[in-house]
């Protein structure tokens, strides 16, 4: 039996140093590992840990596995299904756009039909793990579009397994289009086959892998998930998506807390090998060379998010802050983009989409959060036009968490056009403003007599909506905030 | 209980209480995330940056909790 334990103690104890070096500066994990293994590996000046990176195959291979394994078993289908149309809206705006620049870049730089597949790919999803870190880490978790920036990231998930069916055919290198239609028949076919699993089989693989000591649970857990893995790959549908359905079908018995509680660290140790031996493939001599075509990828994909945020802004009636701070916090981009570059590098494509991705993540990995942390000042730039044509009052307003008086709101609609105090006493008004509490309408804060503010002094209803026409927004006085509706919630 | 409590799923991460405090926009924000760990939003204004915020494991969480509820007890 011969194995370099040395070589891989040596390299995870190294690449777990740079990557808590990295987090002293708040930077993500994931590129730091892969930076480890690029430092550490044979086409790189300097020790060489690894002779034969492929000896690292069969744990990196499991990383993936358990990476995707771990994102299906805490994939919160619920929450998402009854997030309504709005946020799928949303979401489909920022993947659309995303992919679709993705996709032009990948053409544009002629290096194949396939490489351009995995390059939109690589450049249009998102790190979820880098997302949700940066949210709390920026103390963001009460601001009111975080419900949709970790909408969206999920729904982006989702995505990822679709994806990667479509990708897995063409990556196969089918000879006409009959066979690859045929394959992505055999592999969305296989999809549905999972999710009927997933729907109506769970008890049943529940019972093969249930067992009251964590040890065995763990034990049955990783042979099933690798064996499904496994044979995704055979029919030739890729191991990543069989893990992700596999995770689905778990989180659907009842052992579903117990396994993401022990799959965790799991995970964590193997997709650690896995972004390290991704590292390794690469020559840092061929860096040099994509840099021109990564620096542009990486504007392309700064202008997306912004776009899309303005567009998430736009959907849910957010301000300036909001929608610079939903463009600038999915910028990250991690996980996926490596799994895609491997899924590429193993099938045999251009070469030179390992250096691209590799630079790419890490430039992005270094930006993403300082972007994020900074988003006030775009948020300055942006005109409120490009937000909501007949909005005023939203740019000098604060946007936090959704305003918790709601439960306040008795009736929304009058009749009444007029403000009656200013009626009886003679005066003239500007806008109306309505009491959401009572019903009371009375004049606002441009007119003469401001009714609607005496209104909330003398009785404290906290919340009035304007009346005047295509106006649409509700304030709460006693928050100081306009009122969004939560996401997910069904008050329209 | 209920009124005045505003509930909010964060998908991914879990859900978060708003908790209004009387006006002049005194109010806090729960996160309790699905790890266990609760993220705890003090904001003194209006404004939506936080005065303060802790982040407690589920153990802290659970002092901290009797003590506000009262239900607190040396041995």
């Amino acid at each position: 039996m011969h194995a370099n334990l040395i070589g891989l103690g040596a390299l995870i104890l190294a690449a777990g140093l740079l990557a808590r070096l990295g987090r002293r500066f708040r930077l993500p994990t994931v590129p730091f590992f892969m930076l480890a293994g690029i430092l550490l590996g044979p086409f790189t000046p300097g020790p060489t840990l690894f002779e034969h990176p492929e000896d690292l195959d069969m744990l990196a291979l499991l990383g993936l596995v358990l990476l995707l394994f771990h994102l299906g078993v805490e994939f919160p289908v619920e929450q998402v299904l009854g997030s309504g149309k709005r946020l799928f809206a949303a979401a489909g705006a920022y993947i659309g756009i995303n992919i679709g620049a993705g996709l032009g870049l990948g053409f544009a730089l002629g290096w194949g039909t396939s490489e351009a597949f995995v390059i939109a790919g690589a450049v249009g999803i998102s790190s979820s793990a880098i997302a949700t870190k940066l949210l709390i880490e920026l103390r963001r978790l009460a601001n009111a579009e975080t419900p949709l920036i970790l909408g969206i990231i999920v729904i982006e998930d989702l995505f990822l397994a679709l994806y990667l069916a479509l990708l897995t055919p063409i990556l196969s290198g089918a000879d006409s289009a009959g066979e690859l239609a045929l394959r992505i028949g055999i592999s969305f076919g296989y999809l549905v086959l999972l999710f009927a699993i997933a729907r109506w089989g769970a008890r049943l693989i529940g019972k093969v892998i249930d067992s009251n000591e964590d040890e065995l649970l763990a034990v049955l857990m990783v042979g099933l998930v690798v064996l499904v893995a496994g044979l995704s790959a055979e029919v030739g549908v890729s191991d990543a998506i069989g893990a992700l359905m596999i995770g689905l079908v778990v989180a659907r018995t009842s052992v579903k807390e117990r396994a993401e509680r022990l799959v965790l660290p799991l995970r964590d140790v193997f997709a650690a090998i896995f972004f390290v031996a991704f590292g390794m493939s690469i020559d840092v001599g061929a860096i040099g060379s994509v840099a021109v075509p990564v620096l542009i990828a990486v504007g392309i994909t700064v202008l997306t998010n912004v776009t899309a945020g303005l567009i998430t802004a736009r959907l849910f009636g957010l301000n300036q802050r909001g929608a610079a701070n939903v463009g600038l916090t999915v910028l990250g981009r991690g996980e996926f983009s490596l799994i895609l570059a491997t899924l590429a590098l193993s099938a045999g494509l251009d070469e030179r989409i390992g250096p691209f991705i590799a630079l790419y993540v890490l430039i992005l990995a270094v930006l993403a959060p300082i972007l994020a942390a900074n988003s006030r000042m775009l948020a300055r730039f942006l005109p409120d036009r490009l937000l909501h044509d007949r909005w005023r009052y939203v740019r000098e307003e604060t946007i936090s968490t959704a305003c918790t008086h709601m439960d306040r709101i008795h009736i929304t609609e009058t009749d009444t056009d007029v403000c009656p105090q200013c009626v009886e006493s003679g005066d003239t008004w500007v806008q109306l403003r309505m009491c959401l509490t009572c019903g009371e309408v009375g004049c606002c804060n441009d007119s003469v007599n401001k009714h609607a503010d005496a209104h909330f002094a003398d009785t404290g209803h906290p919340i009035i909506r304007s009346l005047q026409d295509g106006d649409g927004w509700e304030y709460c006085y006693a928050d100081g905030t306009l009122i969004r509706e939560p996401a997910g919630s069904n008050r329209s | 209980m209920g009124k005045g409590v505003h509930i909010q799923e964060l998908p991914g991460v879990g859900t978060r209480y708003d908790i209004a405090l009387g006006s002049g926009g005194q109010r806090v924000s729960i996160v309790a995330s699905r790890d266990g760990k609760r993220h705890l939003y003090v904001f003194e204004t209006s404004g939506d940056d936080p005065t303060a915020v802790l982040e407690l494991t589920e153990e802290q969480a659970r002092k901290v909790g009797a003590v506000l509820a009262g239900t607190f007890f040396t041995d």
